[in-house]
């Protein structure tokens, strides 16, 4: 954050929801972009790219999933979708072409500018994960390493490999399809049940209560994602 | 007027002289309540105001008024019931109106029978087509009609029940009182009868059977049929009793001939042996084996040969001594008593076997047939039993819309031909047989018949036309229809019943939802709306912490009403059948987490505990139907446990299923309320948290884990009285592999 502002382009058909979102924008410290259409958000992306994009998608001239489709072309930045709670598969999907995470309706101000800066900060380039603290938890990317409290945590190969591309995704949302294929190959990508298995490994070994993930958390229906609360990266 | 001065005590002044009653041309009764009409008075709708409150104290005092108008309603009565007698006198009709004309045939076994189910036809029509049944007296001390007279009734019943008419046997040794008892029992108003020259009934007692009759049918008119002249056309015998009566005659022959042979023997041996006996056996087994003619021409028989063989002189007709004579006359006449009673007696004894048999029939089917509370099954129940009864196929057709279409048959469901469906919409139209055998489109394979129930058609059965020759069968088959009518007139009326049932049940739910979206949508959104209102109004003179605190409110009461959306959004899927149902492998751990995430901001002072294995099966379920329900066990738990207690969620294994269970500490719920608790817009009374939407999340969660093939139960009190546990269990899959890294 640098001398100017951050641009965050809000694709809405709703007055409402811009009218409460410009405002709580400017107070955190953003310019809010106003755009009530797919086109037009299409079109100011492509003339003055923002830093970011929360898109709701349901739009009056064109399916949002298109949109994000269409943007993905030519614009890299973080994409955050509005959704409702009961449409899973559309949050599947939008994570599938490209958008860095969702916030469901109605949402709270606070979880939506939370979602937003993970996700700027996902996409500072000059940022790179290598070594990660999280309380007594240490995972040393460059040496495959894991350890809690100095001590060795031993991790079979696969469960090195979930958890780092957990982590490497930093807070965003994997979904099991990615996971699976990422991992196993495109030919497990409805075998979750390795997933589950492998997931409840780690975090018998990772987890201070296993039973109360706080490292990997569960999106129901969706995915995992690598957020603790009090994570630092270096 | 003095009857009204005597109740009230007052002189009424505005009167009309008794007399106007009697002269008047009719008479109405203007009648009210007393109550009503102290209301008008008070309303000052009689008098003027000083007038009304005078009269009301005195005259229109309430026990005054009720006493007159009992006066008054009777004085109506009177005048109503001289008014009807005039009206009956004018009429020429004595004795009660009937409510409805209803005609009993009674016919006896002969050819005259049909001409007396003509006539009974005849007088329904000209009754406005009412009901008329066509009655046979079976005479249990009688023998039963011959197989002419036998085939004529039978013919009888049939045109009875081609013409619309229903039939029934009677039983009773006195058919007077046997019929009468009938004509009381059913309101009969019209009773037919025949009176032929050739009547068995011709006396009774001395008297004719039509005599006894008027004697005995009060209330009942009593209508009397001439013998016509039409030719007659004898029945043709049946075959089979045809042969079975020579194989009788000749069988006596044989048993008189054996009867000789012994006699001879017998003779040899001894002179002086009672050789009359021996043929007296014959006789006797004639009759037994055989029945009445048999029996007869064996006592002839016997007489003759022993009058011939064994009567001196022998081998002559010619009888020598005069104490033969004696013996040969009482032989005869022995010989011919015996036959005749042992052959009645054997011939009641297959009457009443025969009819035990139909009976026994005709009751297992009716067990079916009112087994079955459906309509499909008792169609198929039906179809099943005349199949039986005719040893043919059997259909059974229903309405279907504007048509009829075979529902139901036996063996199979028969393809039926265009002119056979003609014949089977013929019967259904018309209500009467149609079809081959009938006289409307005899040219069809089959025959139908209605099934006509107490209060309406419910269908029609065809039977296979070759399948139906025998008369007994027929007998049968038509008691079968009319159970078979009435079975299915229930099943309807069940089903009916149930669809009442089902749309009451609905009528609640809406009026239960009406009032919850009412209820429960108003009250968050006062809330919002009184905040923000206070809110702008208010701000200059807010302090920050009431500021705060309104804000808070704003937040939690659109959350509040943004759970009760979703809430009736998932009973919306579950009701719709809108459900979609994905589902996965699931560690029921990882979902019980993700929904305690779910309420954590929500728990105030209280924990939740976790109790979870660290090797636990996977179950088949859809993640977000299960943590949807698992949230709204958990949010109900919350809002019916105190502040800082706690909530154990624990998961494990038994031999089948994966067990969630959750438990609060709260009050715990009424044994007689626990089975209700997953019922929608069931809320209990003392919910700590009014944010409980409608009742509707149990019952959502009951229907999403079963909707998944799980279960789920709540039990209370757990411990010390207090608390609930609600249980989910979800089939473990045995094809659920625990792979290991």
């Amino acid at each position: 954050m640098s001398g100017h502002k951050q641009r965050i382009l809000v694709v809405d058909d709703e007055p409402q929801i811009h009218r409460f979102l410009d405002r709580a924008l400017e107070a955190a410290g953003f310019e809010p972009v106003r755009v009530e259409t797919g086109r037009g958000a299409l079109s100011e992306i492509a003339h003055r790219p923002p830093d970011a994009v929360v898109l709701d998608l349901g739009l009056p001239d064109m399916d949002g999933q298109d949109v994000l489709r269409d943007l993905r072309v030519f614009y890299a930045g973080p994409v955050i979708i509005l959704s409702a709670r009961d449409r899973e598969l559309e949050k599947i999907e939008a994570l599938d072409a490209g958008a860095d995470d969702y916030v469901e309706k109605p949402f709270g101000v606070g979880e939506l500018l939370a979602r937003l800066r993970v996700a700027l900060r996902r996409h500072r380039p000059s940022k790179q994960i290598e070594v990660i603290h999280v309380g007594d938890l240490v995972i040393d990317l460059p040496r495959r390493m894991v350890t809690r409290s100095g001590e060795m945590v031993r991790l079979s190969p696969k469960e090195y490999d979930l958890l780092a591309r957990l982590v490497e995704a930093d807070g965003r949302v994997l979904t099991h399809k990615d996971l699976l294929v990422s991992l196993w190959g495109p030919a497990h990508a409805e075998d979750t049940q390795y997933l589950r298995v492998f997931i409840g490994q780690l975090r018998q070994k990772i987890e201070p209560d296993p039973s109360a993930p706080r490292l990997i958390l569960t999106q129901p229906g969706v995915g995992y994602r690598f957020l603790p609360e009090d994570m630092i990266a270096t | 007027m003095d009857v009204v001065w005597k109740i009230t005590g007052v002189r009424q002044r505005e009167t009309v002289p008794d007399s106007a009653f009697s002269r008047a041309d009719d008479i109405e009764l203007v009648d009210i309540t007393p109550d009503e009409l102290r209301q008008r008075l008070a309303e000052g709708k009689v008098y003027l105001p000083d007038t009304a409150r005078l009269a009301a104290t005195n005259f229109f005092k309430p026990e005054n008024l009720t006493a007159l108008r009992e006066l008054a309603l009777r004085r109506m009565a009177l005048t109503v019931d001289d008014q009807l007698v005039a009206a009956m006198r004018q009429k020429g009709v004595e004795g009660p109106w009937a409510a409805g004309e209803r005609i009993v045939v009674l016919v006896a076994p002969g050819p005259e029978a049909d001409a007396l189910v003509r006539a009974g036809k005849r007088l329904s029509d000209m009754m406005m087509d009412a009901p008329w049944t066509v009655a046979y007296i079976e005479r249990p001390n009688k023998p039963s009609p011959d197989a002419a007279r036998a085939a004529a009734l039978g013919a009888a019943f049939k045109l009875a029940d081609q013409l619309g008419g229903t039939t029934v046997v009677l039983t009773g040794d006195d058919i007077v009182r046997a019929l009468l008892e009938y004509v009381k029992r059913n309101n009969v108003t019209q009773v037919v009868v025949g009176r032929s020259r050739r009547s068995r009934w011709r006396t009774l007692f001395g008297r004719s059977l039509v005599a006894a009759l008027l004697e005995g049918a009060s209330g009942a008119a009593v209508h009397v049929i001439t013998e016509g002249g039409q030719p007659q056309i004898p029945a043709p015998r049946p075959r089979t009793s045809r042969a079975a009566f020579w194989r009788g005659e000749i069988a006596s022959i044989g048993f008189v001939g054996i009867a000789g042979l012994i006699a001879a023997a017998v003779d040899q041996l001894h002179q002086d042996a009672n050789l009359a006996m021996i043929f007296l056996v014959s006789v006797l087994a004639s009759g037994l084996a055989y029945g009445f003619w048999p029996a007869v021409t064996a006592a002839a028989l016997s007489a003759l040969a022993y009058n011939f063989f064994f009567l001196e002189p022998r081998l002559s007709f010619v009888i020598g001594h005069a104490t033969d004579v004696l013996t040969f006359v009482v032989f005869f006449i022995v010989a011919m008593a015996t036959g005749w009673l042992t052959g009645r007696v054997r011939d009641q004894a297959v009457a009443t076997s025969r009819r035990a048999t139909a009976i026994t029939a005709l009751l297992a089917a009716s067990r079916r047939l009112s087994g079955s509370a459906e309509r499909g099954d008792t169609a198929r129940a039906l179809a099943e039993q005349l199949a039986a009864a005719t040893g043919g196929q059997a259909v059974v057709l229903l309405p279907k819309g504007e048509d009829i279409a075979a529902v139901a048959g036996s063996p199979n469901l028969p393809a039926l031909g265009p002119g056979d469906l003609a014949a089977a919409r013929w019967t259904w139209t018309h209500g009467e047989a149609a079809g081959a055998d009938t006289g409307t489109l005899p040219n069809a394979a089959w025959t139908f018949r209605p099934l006509q129930g107490a209060r309406k058609r419910s269908g029609v059965a065809g039977v296979e036309a070759k399948a139906m020759r025998e008369e007994e069968s027929e007998r049968f088959v038509l008691a079968l229809l009319e159970q078979g009518a009435v079975a299915l007139e229930r099943a309807e009326l069940a089903a009916d019943a149930a669809d009442a049932e089902a749309l009451r049940r609905s009528d609640k739910l809406r009026s239960a939802l009406l009032n919850s979206v009412s209820h429960d949508l108003r009250t968050p959104l006062s809330t919002v709306l009184g905040s923000a209102t206070t809110l702008l109004e208010y701000r200059d003179s807010l302090d920050e912490a009431a500021k705060a605190d309104l804000l808070t409110s704003i937040r939690e009461e659109a959350e509040r009403l943004n759970r009760y959306v979703g809430n009736l959004l998932d009973m919306t899927r579950l009701e719709g059948e809108g459900l979609d149902i994905r589902n996965d492998w699931v560690d029921v751990r990882d979902v019980l987490g993700a929904a305690a995430d779910r309420v954590s901001r929500r728990l105030g002072g209280r924990k939740i505990s976790r109790d979870f294995p660290s090797d636990l099966a996977f179950v088949k379920a859809d993640t977000t139907l299960l943590e949807q329900a698992l949230v709204n066990i958990l949010e109900n738990a919350v809002a019916y446990s105190p502040d800082s207690s706690t909530i154990e969620l624990a998961a494990y294994e038994d031999r089948n299923n994966v067990v969630i269970s959750i438990e609060d500490e709260g009050r715990g719920i009424p044994t007689s309320e626990l089975e209700r608790v997953f019922e929608k817009f069931r809320r209990m009374e003392e919910s700590t948290d009014r944010g409980k939407g409608a009742g509707l999340g149990l019952a959502i969660s009951k229907g999403f884990v079963e909707a998944m093939g799980g279960r789920i139960a709540a039990a209370s009190p757990i411990h010390e009285g207090r608390g609930t546990r609600i249980l989910i269990s979800l089939p473990k899959d045995a094809s659920a592999q625990r792979l290991s890294a």
